[in-house]
């Protein structure tokens, strides 16, 4: 093996100085709490007590091996609403996902062809609830959402139709068999977020080379056939991508349902992020609530190689 | 690259031995010097103002002591405590709920109260029993509470909705049929959906509350024979839960699906949605403050069940010492200069317009009333409650099992019945995932 260069020992030199800064921050901030999570969830561990000399972990915060994990198939009532905020997760991930796309795509569509200049607004307009804080768009729909003076049930009352008793604290409230509160979040969620998709669908498609579309034009496509054969199809990296972070940040959903609705009415929007977060700082559950956290981590990963193989592209342009 | 690898291990070494490593020695207080001592408490502007008065005040008398006075927001402070204590570095003082206080107690967080400073039964004689008895566990007292927390025997009534449905104001209830009578005059309605809650008592805690003192009132225990496990299905406990289901049902008082969660008291009271609101005092002190303009009054209810008076507590702010105080001594003296000292105990009650847990306070309550006057009626109930008692997980118990499924009973999700098996079971199986650890 040759000898490295001067230059080469000086840009090494170089690389290390600045990844040495990061690397420590991850270490601190997301590896080591990642790994206290881990062990923490093979513990019965609150921080109410003193425990053992190492980190606290053992006497009073004693080992109990899988026994979290166990649990959480149990009939305890920790279990039950455990069980229901992973339903909850699911349902709303897996109705989020589609819903966004089908916002998304037509919609970016329809801005790339517009006029250059009004191109620019929309996409400004559409991206600005995305850099909005959580909690003020919470508070601003938990507004409109108001049974009583409400935007949304005056609306409904000048229309001359009848609104819902509650959109988001009635338990026997359901619309096609989804709690309304759940899509009241749904609703909420797709207005803040669907501006960030929307931006990066517009990139992909004025990443898509002009020529291709030119060369189906010729061979006799309509806009139908050019959209699905050839847009589409070069599109799949972005859909990848999209998909997997929508996925990523439904399956996480937290401050909508904790300043909206607190995971009421009966549990029906408890999340999994909220049960955790419940049973670590409100509980004072920590192994319960790291064990749920790895679950989550576990879920997230799955959802995410499935999305992999599923939407795996062989185009490149 | 290995000596780069090497120079990151090293740096990651340093950078955590840094965190990890203890503070200075410091001074024990016993050597004459000065030393310093840090009080913790959560945000509430009356709270805060009054501490760091009284604080200021201890240090002038005590100018050998230096107290920092720190304050978090609420859902922040109680974070803070759970993630400082496990690394040493909370507070020596610390301003804690009564019904925290055994949790973090028997996990040997906090310092028992020395023998030369307060015992038990010293205490119990200047204190109040229900809120005393927050901060004494397992046979060890941890600290002195300022304030009797008090949710029951009381409401909020609006002069307003008196005055438009043609009822005297302010009102004397002698029992609940009365006050139902008044409450159904009030409610009204708006596009079908009902606008004022004549009475108002689905909040997350008075629904606890009312149900564990109305047991009480009929003579019933709501703990189980062993003292640990809960008894939720008796006909005491069935009783209450049917008047309840009955007001809202049948009375139809309140709508709990429209007056919960975001519309619940003291807000919707506040503003002007609720005629009658089932609430502690404390509320009083929050209206004055927050809504200045709005008039309103606070008038002692009947016992809901029976003819006496008969209700359980859950203690109520006070302070407490860390176990990993370096300063113990000084700790405690701020403590008990911040507690059971008449005069401070009673500039704490004034500016927080909380209730005073020390009797002396009630015996002659001209000074305290004449700055919260709105507290004089739960006076005559103090002496007729308890402490709730270990109850396991307190939030749990209220706010998870009897606020719930009690709820669905009022909304007729449930029966009676089933709703008070639920609550059995639900209380009883949180017993036992405890006591199986």
């Amino acid at each position: 093996m040759a000898k490295p260069t001067v230059l080469q020992r000086s840009q090494r030199r170089f690389a290390y100085s600045i990844m040495t800064p990061i690397m420590i921050y991850m270490m601190i901030f997301s590896l080591i709490p990642m790994i206290w999570a881990v062990i923490l969830g093979f513990f019965d561990y609150s921080p109410a007590r003193v425990g053992g000399s190492w980190f606290g972990l053992g006497e009073s915060n004693p080992f109990v091996g899988l026994k979290n994990y166990i649990a959480m198939f149990g009939d305890s009532q920790p279990a039950n609403v455990f069980r229901k905020s992973v339903y909850n997760t699911f349902m709303f991930a897996l109705i989020v996902l589609p819903l966004n796309l089908a916002i998304t795509l037509p919609l970016a569509i329809i801005i790339e062809r517009s006029h250059a200049r009004i191109k620019g607004f929309f996409r400004a307009v559409y991206f600005l609830p995305t850099v909005t804080s959580a909690v003020a768009v919470a508070l601003i729909w938990g507004a409109i959402y108001n049974p009583q003076a409400g935007l949304l049930s005056s609306l409904i009352r000048e229309l001359g139709m009848i609104p819902p008793k509650a959109w988001l604290s009635d338990p026997r409230a359901y619309v096609m068999g989804i709690p309304l509160a759940m899509l009241a979040l749904i609703v909420t969620h797709l207005w803040q977020d669907f501006g960030y998709n929307l931006v990066i669908f517009i990139a992909a498609l004025q990443g898509i080379p002009q020529n291709l579309r030119e060369a189906a034009m010729v061979d006799g496509a309509n806009e139908q056939q050019l959209f699905w054969y050839v847009t589409l199809p070069l599109l799949q990296p972005t859909m990848l991508f999209v998909s997997v972070m929508t996925m990523l940040s439904s399956l996480q959903m937290f401050v909508l349902a904790q300043v909206m609705t607190d995971g009421g009415p009966r549990e029906q929007t408890t999340t999994i992020l909220m049960s955790v977060y419940q049973n670590a700082f409100r509980y004072q559950n920590m192994g319960w609530a790291a064990a749920m956290s790895l679950v989550l981590f576990g879920i997230i990963m799955v959802f995410t190689v499935v999305q992999f193989r599923l939407l795996r592209s062989d185009w490149e342009y | 690259m290995r000596t780069a690898a090497r120079v990151l291990w090293l740096v990651l070494v340093f950078v955590l031995v840094s965190c990890g490593a203890s503070a200075p020695a410091a001074q024990d207080g016993t050597s004459g010097e000065k030393v310093t001592i840090r009080m913790w408490s959560h945000q509430n502007s009356a709270f805060n103002k009054v501490n760091q008065e009284l604080i200021d005040q201890f240090m002038k008398e005590n100018p050998n002591i230096e107290v920092k006075y720190e304050t978090f927001p609420y859902d922040q402070f109680i974070q803070t405590l759970q993630t400082s204590m496990p690394a040493g570095t909370e507070a020596d003082v610390i301003e804690m709920f009564g019904s925290w206080v055994c949790n973090y107690a028997e996990g040997g967080r906090l310092q028992e109260a020395p023998a030369e400073m307060m015992s038990y039964a010293e205490a119990e004689q200047i204190f109040y029993k229900a809120p005393l008895d927050g901060y004494y566990c397992d046979g060890k007292l941890y600290g002195m509470p300022n304030e009797f927390n008090l949710e029951y025997g009381g409401a909020l009534v609006n002069p307003v909705l008196y005055e438009q449905a043609g009822i005297p104001f302010p009102p004397t209830y002698n029992d609940y049929n009365a006050l139902i009578t008044d409450a159904k005059k009030m409610t009204a309605a708006d596009n079908g959906a009902m606008s004022v809650a004549g009475f108002h008592f689905s909040g997350g805690d008075a629904l606890g509350f009312i149900l564990m003192s109305g047991i009480l009132e009929q003579g019933g225990n709501y703990f189980a024979e062993d003292g640990q496990h809960f008894n939720f299905n008796s006909p005491e406990s069935l009783n209450v839960i049917r008047t309840l289901t009955r007001y809202a049902q049948e009375d139809k008082v309140i709508d709990p699906v429209l007056f919960g969660g975001d519309n619940g008291l003291p807000g919707a009271f506040f503003n002007g949605q609720v005629g009658i609101g089932y609430i502690g005092s404390w509320a009083a002190g929050v209206g004055k403050v927050d809504y200045p303009d709005v008039k309103f009054d606070y008038v002692t209810l009947p016992p809901m069940f029976g003819s006496e008076y008969k209700f359980v507590a859950d203690a109520g702010w006070g302070k407490v010492v860390s176990v990993n105080t370096k300063h113990s001594a000084e700790a405690w003296k701020l403590q008990k200069y911040l507690t059971a000292n008449r005069d401070n105990a009673l500039k704490f009650n004034q500016i927080t317009g909380t209730i005073p847990a020390l009797k002396e306070l009630v015996d002659n309550p001209n000074d305290i009333l004449a700055v919260a006057p709105w507290i004089k009626p739960t006076f005559a109930l103090l002496p007729y409650g308890m402490y709730l008692g270990n109850v396991t997980d307190r939030d749990q118990l209220f706010y998870e099992i009897i606020a719930k499924n009690l709820t669905d009973a009022l909304t007729g999700s449930v029966t009676p019945e089933e709703a008070a098996a639920k609550i059995n079971d639900e209380a009883n199986a949180m017993v036992d995932a405890k006591l199986s650890k």
